[in-house]
């Protein structure tokens, strides 16, 4: 091994570099990280649910429900993170699930679709158990 | 996450599974459930386009007292953070924090997806008492 020390003095390890802003050089590495991303604000919502259901406890005087404009924007950026998880999430199960005789595009529709029911059925819920 | 038991002890890696599945789980029921809660809690509710149930403490707690409205909640809030804690985790390697990769980091990002499951149950049980009125 003593003529290869000599070429190769330092033992050779691959070193991945990633510099800093890798992700905003293509389109594709953007989207990925911003799909990644999806997941902050989605938790911080879902915890914000958490919170208002909470809130229920301080009996009717000391309930108020969220109105202020800032609540909305903050959701509004939510739902659009949120819809893009779900675009691409159940787009993927056209990759992750084999049915034999079924097409891929089926797989995805039928997702969609079911995203689409589960919609429908908790707006129901929510809008039809108000006043 | 433990990668023992391949080819030399192909015993089956329970851990992995159960994780894998929480993390499937919670992006499909993110995917799937999410967005249509904060549309109609978040924007169509506040701007008073819709009546919504959350709008008013009535109405409200009656339907958090429902047993599966609970369990619902539970799915709904507590699962996909098993989701949530592995993206987060592995956004934070892809952005330059290989600390993110270690064990105590997975021990705070899956733990903490515990720690909320856990306070989503106290939460639910301890907010509105169950009826089934």
């Amino acid at each position: 091994m003593k003529a290869a020390d000599s070429t190769h003095p330092l033992p050779r390890v691959y070193k991945p570099e990633m510099q800093r802003g890798w992700w905003l050089r293509q389109r594709h590495y953007f989207l990925y990280i911003i799909r990644e991303f999806t997941a902050l604000p989605m938790a911080l919502w879902l915890l914000w649910l958490l919170y208002e259901i909470q809130r229920a406890s301080n009996g009717p005087k000391g309930y108020y429900p969220p109105s202020s404009a800032a609540f909305i924007a903050f959701s509004i950026i939510v739902l659009a993170f949120a819809l893009y998880h779900s675009y691409t999430f159940l787009s993927l199960a056209g990759v992750i699930i084999h049915i034999k005789g079924v097409q891929s595009w089926l797989i995805v529709l039928s997702q969609f679709a079911a995203w689409l029911v589960a919609s429908a059925v908790i707006a129901a819920v929510l809008i039809g158990f108000a006043r | 996450m433990n990668h023992e038991g391949h080819a030399k002890n192909p015993k089956t890696a329970y851990t992995h599974l159960i994780w894998w599945f929480l993390f499937a789980q919670g992006g499909v029921i993110a995917a799937i459930l999410v967005p249509i809660h904060v549309l109609v809690q978040g924007i169509l509710g506040p701007l008073g386009i819709v009546p919504v149930v959350d709008r008013h403490y009535d109405t409200w707690i009656r339907v958090l007292g429902n047993p599966i409205v609970k369990l619902y909640l539970l799915v709904l809030i507590a699962v996909p953070f098993f989701h949530f804690a592995h993206r987060l985790r592995y956004l934070l390697v892809d952005l330059g924090v290989p600390a993110a990769r270690s064990l105590p980091a997975q021990v705070i990002f899956y733990g903490g997806a515990v720690v909320i499951t856990a306070v989503t149950i106290w939460v639910l049980l301890t907010t509105v008492p169950i009826s089934f009125g």
